[in-house]
């Protein structure tokens, strides 16, 4: 019998403990250790925070579900990590801390035969001076409370405009190193498109702000893509799609300073300027949670387990842009000091950033993180579980299922608007996630036609067939395991 | 210069008939791409 632990109960926790249950014997216990209640489907925030979906559509308590399908649930954070157990304890254990009910406040040792760390990104507000959701102006999308405060500021700043008053909105990246550039994207152009319905679009200006040097990077070196008959760069699609909103872009810019309505900049050129606004919606900086380790005798051994996120089998060493390649990121998604701990979806730290790094003049690193996102997340979470199933079912280390992000495929399907006939997206695909620069030489390490880009109401329909989809996967309801991560 | 999108590229944007053809046909495309696999990068010795 064989104890798995998991840590977090996001797209990535969830993923590997349903896929965990579904395939292994109930003789075998799994437990999912999250401090949330509630599963979100992330990417469908978006349209909470323009007052389209309310929060409850995005999410489901999760205790109830789990009891139904045999999985245990512990609400509670981890807060160390003993992967050798300790002098009174001889297996391995997390010690995690209850967060609600009667238990608040305990702690306990979870113990496990294979722990899963799914705990994705800590969202860093504070890395950004005055960057706190719902404060000075700012608002964000990153959780379904964030998004729906942010649709009440929003919604305020709409009926002002309504009133007569003119309005600035501000919509981007928070921090010089922030990722998810790609859901501001979609924010950006879905309250745009709100506007419009408001009647209230020539009240405002919307400008784009980000730590990309130049439209469409995503924090992936910008694509080449195929776009209809054409092949064209990210960078064009973004601005052909920014020229046709009338949004304003500002790039190179690390925010490293907000006050109430004013964001405070520095260039990749050097300079140091502000822009104001009325309502900005920023994605904070991605960090790791800042988990603790020790081995038996107590010692510290954080180093052997955490670089921010969790070490995995990827290629740490230093190394310039021009020497980095995909064999630099993980496959297995195995911690190398210890082979049964794993770190897929966020929570595992990459080698390196996908974009090239560029500092400023003044030596401050502005350039985006390695994006984060749910597909690639999901693939990796089930991997880990199946690897571990093999592991468990031929009772010897099996990591035979692999997969690197320089050797998979992802669709972002980004909302442009909402509305079943006046709605719009923006369907991307890429593959390799990571550009494989040796391979496709000539069209910027990714695959043309596995690359390619559209733009219509169809984008729409796809991101709204995908919600269901995955709330309906997610809920493990009858033959789940047939839609695809 | 930017390309702009142009009043007949913005009726097939959005057209719901061929918007309905387009969706089964990228519904298709994103299906190859990501159930197409994946796999590692390294070398096995």
């Amino acid at each position: 019998m064989a104890k798995i632990v998991v840590l977090g109960a996001g797209i990535s926790g969830h993923v590997a403990a349903s896929h965990l249950r579904r395939k292994l014997s109930k003789e075998h216990e799994i437990v999912v250790v999250s401090p949330n209640s509630n599963y979100q489907w992330i990417p469908s925030n978006i349209w909470v925070g323009i007052g389209r979906m309310k929060s409850k559509k995005i999410l489901f308590p999760l205790a109830p579900l789990y009891k139904k399908k045999g999985i245990g649930f512990k609400q509670a954070k981890a807060i160390s990590f003993f992967p050798e157990g300790d002098k009174d304890e001889q297996k391995p254990y997390i010690l995690a801390e209850y967060v609600t009910g009667d238990n608040k406040g305990k702690q306990e040792k979870v113990t496990y035969d294979y722990l899963i760390n799914a705990t994705g990104p800590k969202l860093n507000f504070e890395a950004t001076e005055g960057l706190i959701p719902g404060q000075n102006k700012t608002y964000s999308v990153c959780t379904y409370t964030h998004a729906d405060h942010a649709w009440e500021g929003l919604n305020e700043v709409i009926q002002q405009m309504k009133q007569g008053k003119k309005a600035k909105i501000l919509i981007g990246t928070g921090h010089a190193k922030s990722t998810c550039q790609g859901a501001a994207f979609e924010y950006i152009l879905n309250v745009e498109q709100e506007l419009r319905k408001h009647n209230v679009r020539d009240m405002a200006e919307v400008t784009w702000i980000a730590n990309e040097h130049e439209l469409g990077d995503f924090g992936m070196d910008g694509l080449l893509l195929s776009y209809g008959s054409m092949t064209i760069k990210s960078k064009e699609m973004v601005e052909m799609i920014f020229e046709d909103r009338d949004i304003k872009w500002i790039i190179g810019a690390g925010v490293n300073k907000i006050e109430d309505g004013v964001a405070h900049y520095e260039t990749l050129g050097g300079d140091y300027k502000s822009e104001t606004y009325d309502f900005a919606m920023l994605i904070p900086a991605f960090s790791g949670h800042g988990f603790k380790a020790f081995n038996k005798n107590n010692e510290d051994i954080t180093e052997k387990l955490f670089k921010g996120f969790m070490i995995v089998d990827a290629d740490y060493s230093p190394k310039p842009y021009e020497a980095w390649s995909v064999q630099d990121w993980p496959e297995t998604y195995q911690n190398p000091s210890y082979s049964n701990i794993f770190a897929p979806g966020i929570a595992f730290a990459p080698p390196h950033a996908i974009s090239k790094p560029r500092v400023s003049k003044n030596g401050t690193p502005i350039s985006p993180s390695p994006p984060r996102t749910g597909m690639p997340s999901g693939i990796t979470a089930k991997l880990v579980a199946d690897n571990i199933i093999d592991s468990i079912k031929n009772s010897k280390e099996s990591l035979h299922h692999k997969g690197s992000l320089g050797n998979m495929g992802a669709a972002c399907i980004a909302s442009a608007g909402y509305g079943l006939t006046s709605g719009s997206g923006v369907s991307i695909t890429t593959y390799p996630i990571v550009p494989d620069y040796k391979k496709y030489p000539k069209t910027q390490g990714r695959k043309l036609g596995k690359t390619f880009g559209d733009i219509g109401l169809a984008g729409h329909w796809l991101k709204l067939a995908l919600h269901y989809a995955f709330i309906y996967k997610a809920k493990m309801r009858p033959f789940w395991w047939l839609i695809p991560e | 210069m930017t390309q702009r999108i142009s009043k007949y590229q913005r009726f097939k944007m959005m057209n719901p008939i061929i918007q309905f053809f387009k969706f089964i046909y990228l519904s298709i495309k994103i299906m190859i791409v990501v159930a197409g696999g994946h796999g590692g990068t390294r070398k096995v010795n």
